[in-house]
């Protein structure tokens, strides 16, 4: 037969629980429909619950001195079809046998939809504390040169310009401020001048060495006497570039320091996993970087051949992206345009890039001969984001390439 | 319409009940004899008959809404009427349906009843179900159909009085004001309000044809009549106020059914507003959560702790109105009318919040999307 | 020949009264006096019987109009000031607010507030209750700021189903001419650009309007170029046009004549700030009276109140932001 749950009513506006007195029935009396079967208390009232309809107590899930909830199930009638029709009343939902099981189903579907229900019938309101990090800095002004509006990011998203695309706009706007109407007036005025879309490449480029910028970036410079390496390079086969050299002595210095490679998200220094090396190709309207692969672990005349291959490959924009993936530092040879000194920009996934300049012919006192005698001198240039490491380390990183570059036998 | 007013208070000892002081023993004695001229002037027997079946059904209606809200299925509160049926029923009883209006309050299931309620408005709108004259909106005691001359009342006490006026002015504009009535029904502390007194004193000024009855059940919720007020009777306003008064002693059944009747009757003739104090006991708390004990003994065990459905039953069998088999079977069927009108709405589905037309306006296109 | 801003008004409830014989008109002192500011002059002795005195109560004069309605009237209930509605305010948004969602039976009352502030009359016969009213469910709001809009609007807010709080400025009674009644034809709901600019939106409702106006005036000779909207009804808000005008200028001025705490103008602001940040170029501004009660010098009236020198000042601070 179909059972029907007593439950504890809603007694008042406020009421969340009440307590039970007494129950005026037992397991196995026989009931009729209305009848107050137990006696509770409010903090306003003593009230009867009745029951819905006619029929026998099956049992009785509470205890008498005890306060439940609004809505708790506080045992179960069973009824008769005829009478469950009579009284229209809803029976515990189908498939559920035990009452027991009901009651903590209820009592979810309550917290579900309660927000001030716990355990005890009530909701505790927090305590007051004080505030224990200390808030975001204040800033002191309400705009500035660097402010940028709702509306004029919502501009620059639209015409895909960054903060220093708009750098050379004279703000009229407080504090210097950039104002929409400056940036307006600035895209009318450069709508007068001759321009040419960006190739897809530049973009990419311009895109890389923006996010880039936004680290902390120093550059650091040291000598290398090239003649040895010149030499060594001269009686090879085909001939070595000269960049693989320094990428082999960059990779082998690395390998020595690798957490100098070593990239800052959040609080974590990420290492590298092996020691693949880009070199910066100069192609048309840009640079592309393809990655050579454990650069640690082979010679200078085993890289020769794939290092090649992956500069024709840049040269002829057919290089695989997958090439271009993993490195974790990268090697410019910045000397090939006849640079002396430079500061090249690493990409914006790695931390450290290391350039050399072109050769230049120096005077160098030599004590073994008691004269000056004509050396080939480069500058290596290497930048690094100072948030992971620091000038010594930098500088002692550069004096090993050097030292290594001095033993082009070794590479 | 002095003259009739000095008449109506003659008739009706208003002037002499209202004098407290004198002992119970007068007034029982003094309502007896006027009941004996009023009763006698025929066509009472059936007027009283039908004021307390409103009562019998009203009171079974309203005992199983109690049980239903002591079993967890009614949420709000629940507000009876027990004690004040057959002031209330008086009034629905002599209201005509479609043709008059009837403003009830909290403790007016008798009332609605007597004045033609469905059931079925009552179950559904206290049961929640989307089906009710309110969808659901609006609970329990605040139902309603405005346009069948039921005014749903808002809980702001007094505020029906100068709506049952606008009412009839404007059929008063309309040229069919013949013949209506609007009736309220409040309490003791309404009395109290400021909407009280602008809307009895707008029906006074425009002399509408407005029954106000006051059940002075001598507490608004917990506050007893010596906070409410300072005069010696409530009925004592109706002079200040320029409207005739009738005081009642609302246990009484037959004294309730023909004093209102009569203030129903003057008003529908043309005779101005008319104000009933019925005297009587709240016999429970305010709604179902409070049990009142706040009320002491002895009003409790005075004369106005009687339930009016028992000195209703005695008077109609002593009259031979009505026999004993006959209240059983109207017991019996108005069980039946209960049960099945809150079957039928237990059964409804109650309101989906997601098809709901959040709109309070009729005018939908102002439904502002920007919110 | 020109018409003023209360003849409007009358002219509209005479037009009501002759073209619709559920309207009538409820009121204090509106019968054979015409009404305090002249507004039924001359409609008693035309529409005996639908144009009426009532009593000194507030509370009663809403629930007879409600009534009314339920009895499928149309009642004008004139409010002789809008802050005496106060006394009636229970009965405005408990009663008739609620009446058609709680039972499905319309409540087609207008209630006219002469509203705002005139010089010297104080605390208790200035006040601007657009807000309050606008803040109920079940409420339309109604701020016309020219002498057709005055017409028109009434006589659209009367025909329409829902509790109409129409707000009358006082100040522009007697003070605001045309010369005559013909509108542009926006309805209800729709806000106006009453003067075309680019470098920021004003949007203001009732007499701030022609305030707004002034202060664009003033600036012009400086080479500003103020757009100013009409609300014209503060509920319901056209937040659409607000949104295009301030997408053309970027930024936002608020203007209202009631209290500062919350209010019109911050609802306008919250609903810019929400669906059209993106077409801020400052941070949107509001301008309302001083947070005290109005004062009745009219020293203290004009410096209480959103001028055309404050509106204009507090534009400049948005301009150089």
């Amino acid at each position: 037969m179909p059972k029907i749950p007593i439950v504890m009513p809603q007694l008042g506006e406020s009421i969340a629980e009440a307590t039970i007195l007494r129950f005026n029935v037992a397991v196995g009396d026989t009931v009729e429909a209305d009848q107050e079967i137990i006696e509770v208390e409010t903090n306003k009232a003593t009230m009867g619950v009745t029951t819905l309809c006619g029929g026998v107590v099956q049992e009785i899930l509470a205890k008498e001195g005890v306060s439940y909830a609004v809505g708790s199930i506080l045992g179960t009638v069973e009824a008769s079809e005829e009478e469950i029709e009579r009284t229209g009343v809803s029976t515990v939902s189908q498939g559920v046998s035990d009452a027991k099981e009901e009651q903590e189903r209820q009592v979810e579907e309550d917290e579900a939809n309660l927000h001030f229900k716990t355990e005890d019938g009530g909701y505790f309101e927090p305590k007051n504390v004080s505030p224990t990090v200390q808030g975001l800095p204040v800033p002191t002004g309400k705009a500035g040169a660097h402010y940028i509006s709702p509306r004029m990011r919502a501009r620059m998203n639209e015409l895909g310009l960054r903060a220093a695309d708009i750098s050379a706009i004279a703000g009229s706007g407080g504090g210097g401020r950039v104002t929409v109407e400056d940036l307006e007036g600035f895209l009318e005025y450069i709508s007068e001048w001759p321009a040419s879309p960006a190739s897809p490449m530049r973009l990419a480029v311009a895109d890389a060495m923006r996010r880039s910028w936004t680290r902390p970036l120093a550059t650091v410079g040291h000598p290398v006497v090239m003649d040895k390496l010149l030499d060594h390079r001269r009686e090879q086969y085909p001939k070595p570039g000269l960049t693989l050299y320094v990428l082999r002595a960059f990779a082998l210095a690395l390998a020595e320091h690798p957490s100098a490679a070593g990239f800052l998200i959040g609080e974590k220094i990420v290492h590298p996993r092996s020691f693949d090396i880009g070199c910066a190709v100069q192609v048309e309207d840009g640079v592309m970087v393809p990655v050579i692969r454990h650069v640690d672990t082979k010679s200078v005349s085993e890289l020769s051949e794939e290092y090649s291959e992956l500069v024709d490959q840049s040269r002829d924009r057919r290089l695989p992206e997958a090439a271009t993936k993993g490195g974790i530092a990268t090697v410019t040879n910045f000397g090939t345009f006849g640079l002396t000194w430079g500061t090249p920009i690493p990409l914006p996934n790695e931390t450290l890039i290391l350039g050399i300049s072109a050769g230049v012919k120096r005077p160098v006192w030599s004590d073994e001969v008691n004269a000056f005698i004509p050396v080939t001198e480069a500058e290596l240039a290497l930048t690094f984001d100072h948030r992971v490491i620091d000038g010594g380390d930098a500088g002692r990183l550069l004096k090993r390439v050097a030292e290594l570059l001095s033993k082009p036998e070794d590479l | 319409m002095n003259g009739l007013l000095m008449n109506e208070k003659n008739v009706c000892g208003t002037v002499k009940e209202r004098s407290r002081l004198a002992p119970q023993s007068v007034e029982m004695k003094y309502r007896d004899a006027y009941l004996t001229v009023i009763f006698t002037m025929g066509q009472t027997k059936e007027h009283a008959r039908k004021v307390y079946q409103a009562m019998v059904r009203s009171r079974l209606l309203e005992m199983k809404f109690s049980s239903l809200y002591k079993a967890g299925q009614i949420v709000g509160g629940v507000y009876l009427g027990k004690g004040q049926e057959a002031v209330s029923a008086s009034v629905g009883a002599r209201l005509e349906p479609g043709k008059d209006i009837f403003a009830p309050l909290i403790r007016d299931q008798a009332g609605r009843t007597a004045f033609g309620e469905d059931m079925l408005d009552a179950t559904r709108t206290y049961l929640g179900s989307a089906q009710g004259p309110m969808k659901a909106r609006d609970g329990n005691i605040h139902r309603g159909r405005p346009s069948e001359g039921v005014v749903a009342m808002i809980s702001h006490l007094g505020s029906s009085l100068s709506v049952v006026g606008g009412m009839l002015k404007a059929r008063e504009i309309q040229g069919k004001l013949a013949g209506c009535v609007g009736a309220t029904c409040i309490g003791d502390g309404a009395t109290s309000t400021g909407s009280f007194h602008e809307g009895l004193n707008y029906v006074a000024v425009e002399k509408l044809p407005v029954v106000v009855v006051v059940a002075n059940n001598q507490f608004a919720y917990s506050t007893p009549n010596s906070k409410q007020y300072a005069c010696v009777d409530l009925i004592d306003r109706a002079q200040g106020y320029g409207v005739a008064g009738h005081s009642v002693d609302g246990t009484d059944m037959l004294a309730c059914a023909e004093t209102i009747a009569k203030a129903v009757d003057t008003a529908r003739a043309g005779g101005g507003p008319q104000m009933v104090v019925a005297k009587l006991l709240r016999l429970g708390g305010h709604g179902e959560h409070d049990d009142g004990s706040y009320i002491p003994e002895e009003i409790r065990n005075s004369t106005y702790g009687r339930d009016c459905i028992e000195v209703g039953k005695q008077q109609l069998l002593e009259k031979g109105w009505l026999s004993e088999e006959e209240l059983t079977e109207w017991q019996e069927a108005a069980k039946m009318e209960v049960q099945e009108a809150v079957k039928t709405a237990q059964k409804e589905a109650g309101p989906n919040p997601y098809n709901e037309d959040w709109s309070a306006l009729a005018e939908s296109r102002f439904k502002e999307a920007h919110t | 020949m020109s018409v003023t801003y209360i003849e409007a008004i009358r002219e509209a409830q005479y037009k009501a009264l002759e073209t619709d014989e559920r309207v009538f008109l409820y009121g204090q002192d509106i019968g054979e006096f015409g009404g305090a500011f002249k507004a039924t002059k001359g409609l008693k002795e035309k529409w005996p019987d639908r144009v009426m005195d009532a009593p000194i109560s507030e509370d009663a004069m809403i629930g007879m109009a409600v009534g009314a309605a339920i009895e499928g009237m149309r009642p004008v209930v004139e409010m002789q000031f809008a802050d005496f509605s106060s006394v009636g305010f229970n009965q405005i948004v408990n009663n008739a607010a609620t009446h058609y969602y709680r039972t499905g039976v319309p409540i087609p009352i207008t209630v006219r507030m002469p509203s705002g502030g005139t010089p010297g009359s104080g605390p208790f016969h200035s006040q601007s209750i657009e807000a309050i009213y606008s803040h109920y469910p079940g409420c339309i709001v109604l701020t016309p700021a020219t002498v057709s809009d005055a017409y028109h609007m009434l006589l659209e807010g009367i025909a329409l189903d829902d509790p109409v709080i129409y707000c009358e400025h006082k100040l522009l009674y007697r003070w605001l001419k045309s010369d005559d009644f013909e509108g542009d034809g926006l309805p209800i709901g729709k806000a106006r650009i009453t003067r075309p600019g680019k470098h920021a939106t004003v949007v203001a409702y009732s007499a701030m309007v022609h305030e707004a106006v002034r202060a664009a005036e003033m600036l012009q000779s400086e080479g500003w170029e103020i757009e100013v909207v009409d609300l014209r009804s503060v509920k319901p808000l056209d937040t659409d046009t607000v949104i295009a005008s301030v997408a053309r200028t970027g930024r936002l001025l608020a203007v209202g004549e009631a209290f500062p705490w919350g209010g019109v103008t911050a609802e306008i602001v919250s609903r810019v700030v929400k669906e059209a940040f993106h077409l801020l170029d400052a941070p949107p501004m509001r301008l309302n009276a001083k947070d005290t009660p109005i004062p009745y010098h009219p020293k203290l009236w004009a410096a209480h109140r959103p001028t055309p020198e404050s509106i204009s000042h507090a534009l400049k601070e948005l301009l150089a932001y």
